[in-house]
């Protein structure tokens, strides 16, 4: 249990950033500033994100399996990682409860 | 009863999870075709068709150029009807510079855009009244989708039919021309021209970064089919 809650915690924190990223600098330059040299700059943002989100969703699962969560409840955590700030009030929240 | 429901619950879960790989799956097809359709682009898009072949021989007014008649040489036979800035225009070499664009008339109804060269040399070849009959060589290139500058009276924003359509009854052709030559009857009109932008494919995103979705989509199929087991070992 420890480690997968030790694992969540770390996917939690990166898919928070990556989050911030993405809705806060790679969405605003794409739709609403044009240049395209800045586009190409901030290409990588997206597809790491993808890539945090999916081992996210993972850490995720197996965590929330583990600790004999609910569907409705797994499902939050997992969409949580797809919100800036909403995957750092997941850790938050889970660390208070399991810690 | 508790039985009954305890099947319709099993039952549900099994659907539940068939779909939710079903989705994941298809979501995995969808980026393999994306990636396929990208690598096919880029055949066509990076290929520049050296022979010469009339405008009208490939593409129509009032529609979407074919992806076959993109970044070929084409000739036409028209008259400028008007001249325009397109300003903040990048260059193959990536140059900056201020274009000369005009709209060219082609037979009695039709029209499209034709970069002429750079808008500081845009007063050589004073001589070439509007109405004189020019045959013009160069590549069709797909509009561009996004503003360099503002539109304004003698100055358009992109080098896109839709931004000149409403200065015309002509039927305008999709795309533009960057000419790498021009001539009349008897002469043939010298001035610098534009080396076009790079060719890339209009298919936004990469080919590996198509197929890493896959993977991804593939793998959150292999985790909705394993986590019920998962569960199962947890709980025992």
């Amino acid at each position: 249990m420890s480690g997968a809650l030790k694992r969540f915690r770390v996917m939690a924190i990166i898919a928070g950033v990556m989050s911030l990223l993405l809705w806060f600098v790679d969405l605003p330059v794409v739709y609403l500033l044009n240049n395209d040299d800045w586009k190409s700059m901030v290409a990588w943002i997206p597809f790491v994100h993808g890539w945090i989100y999916a081992a996210y969703v993972l850490t995720a699962l197996q965590f929330a399996t583990k600790a004999r969560w609910s569907l409705k409840k797994t499902v939050w955590l997992i969409l949580a990682g797809t919100l800036p700030i909403a995957s750092f009030a997941a850790e938050r929240r889970v660390v208070r409860q399991y810690s | 009863m508790t039985q009954k429901s305890s099947f319709l619950t099993k039952l549900g879960q099994i659907v539940a999870v068939l779909l939710a790989t079903a989705l994941f799956v298809c979501l995995g097809l969808w980026q393999l075709q994306r990636a396929a359709d990208l690598k096919e682009s880029l055949k066509v898009a990076t290929a520049v068709d050296m022979n010469v072949v009339p405008l009208e021989s490939i593409t129509s007014p009032r529609q979407a150029i074919p992806p076959s008649a993109l970044n070929r040489t084409v000739s036409i036979t028209g008259k400028y009807i008007a001249n325009f800035k397109a300003a903040n225009q990048k260059d193959g070499n990536g140059v900056i510079q201020d274009w000369e664009s005009a709209l060219l008339q082609v037979g009695d109804s039709s029209a499209i855009l034709v970069v002429r060269g750079l808008w500081s040399e845009r007063l050589l070849n004073t001589d070439i009244a509007q109405s004189m009959n020019i045959q013009v060589e160069g590549l069709l290139v797909a509009s561009q989708d996004g503003d360099r500058a503002r539109n304004l009276p003698g100055e358009i924003s992109r080098l896109d039919s839709a931004v000149v359509v409403a200065l015309t009854d002509l039927d305008l052709f999709d795309g533009y021309v960057v000419a790498t030559s021009e001539a009349t009857r008897t002469e043939s009109l010298e001035r610098t021209r534009v080396v076009p932008e790079k060719l890339q494919s209009r298919i936004p995103g990469f080919y590996w970064q198509h197929l890493s979705y896959v993977v991804i989509w593939w793998l959150m199929a292999a985790v909705v089919v394993f986590l019920p087991f998962y569960r199962r070992r947890v709980s025992t």
